[in-house]
């Protein structure tokens, strides 16, 4: 097990060049457009994260009706789905806080 | 963005200018007038707790007669011992030491956000994008221990070889958009759970705030252990052998 970590530990220190990433400026042309079009975006998102989030409750919730004894682990697959299925909408999310303000 | 300092990072920043200067200086950064930032400072007393609550753990354990303190910690033990089992078989006490540390490191430091003075180092974008980095540095590095170079460079081809020049191009890109998922998912669930409380802040009175931030909280905790159940199924996919 130190072994994993010493070696781990290198790793990590040969990835130190990313401490000097910078994201490129290039010169924004959407002017007065930016937060409207992030609005309508983030709507988009939200919304179709919503209906996969929703189809998957729906899933978990009838095979918890159907049987009972497997209810901890429909509940595990349904936490994780969901994580994954917001993460979706996340994405979107972070291109409006790197693009607006 | 909202970038003022937070008491710790100033007290830091007042005092230990000239440390935080030459660990720049060391990584051939130039000197700056403020050095430390806050996630900086706030991961160190994230670790500070940590080392802390474990070592006053240690002194205390008692098979016979454990304290209460001892049982939160055999629990939060028995949890990740357990997924870790699920998802990895029997042997997968081996690579135990890591998912715990993640979790425990994550959870106090989503957590510390609540706390009026302290800031949730993970809301910054480079501690998660750290952790993920990590955590796919780890399971390559696991997966190569455990197999060999070139057989697990081969499972990338997938299981039929004809198949392989399709397959190669979309594990590698798979494999790739796992840092970057991985981190992305915990930094925009914490900034953005900061934000909404912080707007409804200035919107409304008490109550709303409020739901909001134990929402925050509750996001917390999933992320934290959404990030090593993650973690132990990319390390469970690293070691998988063809049967």
């Amino acid at each position: 097990m130190m072994k994993r970590m010493m070696l781990l530990l290198v790793l990590l220190l040969l990835c130190s060049p990313m401490i000097f990433a910078q994201t490129p400026q290039y010169p924004t042309a959407g002017g007065h457009y930016v937060p409207i079009a992030a609005a309508i975006g983030m709507a988009i998102a939200s919304g179709l994260c919503g209906l996969g989030q929703g189809k998957a409750v729906s899933g978990a919730a009838e095979a918890i009706a159907r049987n009972p004894g497997a209810a901890a682990q429909v509940r595990f697959v349904l936490i994780l789905g969901l994580v994954l299925i917001e993460s979706l909408a996340l994405y979107t999310l972070v291109i409006i806080f790197i693009k607006v303000g | 963005m909202h970038e003022t300092e937070i008491w710790l990072t100033a007290l830091f920043n007042d005092h230990l200018a000239g440390i935080g200067n030459s660990i720049l200086n060391l990584v051939g950064q130039p000197s700056q007038a403020r050095p430390w930032t806050n996630f900086i400072t706030m991961e160190l007393l994230v670790v500070l707790i940590i080392v802390v609550l474990f070592a006053v753990l240690k002194t205390g354990l008692s098979v016979a007669t454990p304290g209460k303190f001892q049982l939160v910690f055999e629990s939060i033990y028995d949890f990740v011992h357990s997924q870790t089992e699920d998802q990895l078989g029997h042997h997968g006490g081996r690579y135990f030491a890591f998912f715990g540390t993640l979790f425990v490191f994550i959870l106090v430091s989503n957590l510390i956000g609540i706390i009026p003075g302290f800031e949730s180092p993970t809301m910054y974008p480079s501690v998660p994008v750290g952790c993920a980095v990590a955590t796919f540095l780890y399971y390559n590095m696991v997966g190569v221990m455990n197999q060999g170079a070139f057989k697990y460079a081969a499972h990338f081809a997938g299981p039929i070889p004809l198949l392989a020049p399709l397959m190669i191009p979309i594990e590698i890109i798979s494999h790739l958009a796992r840092p970057l998922s991985l981190s992305l998912r915990l930094y925009a669930n914490m900034y953005a759970g900061e934000q909404v409380t912080t707007v409804f802040l200035g919107l409304t009175y008490l109550v709303f705030p409020a739901l909001f931030m134990a929402l925050h909280v509750f996001v917390g905790v999933l992320q934290a252990f959404i990030f090593m159940l993650l973690a132990m199924m990319y390390v469970a996919g690293a070691v998988a052998e063809e049967h």
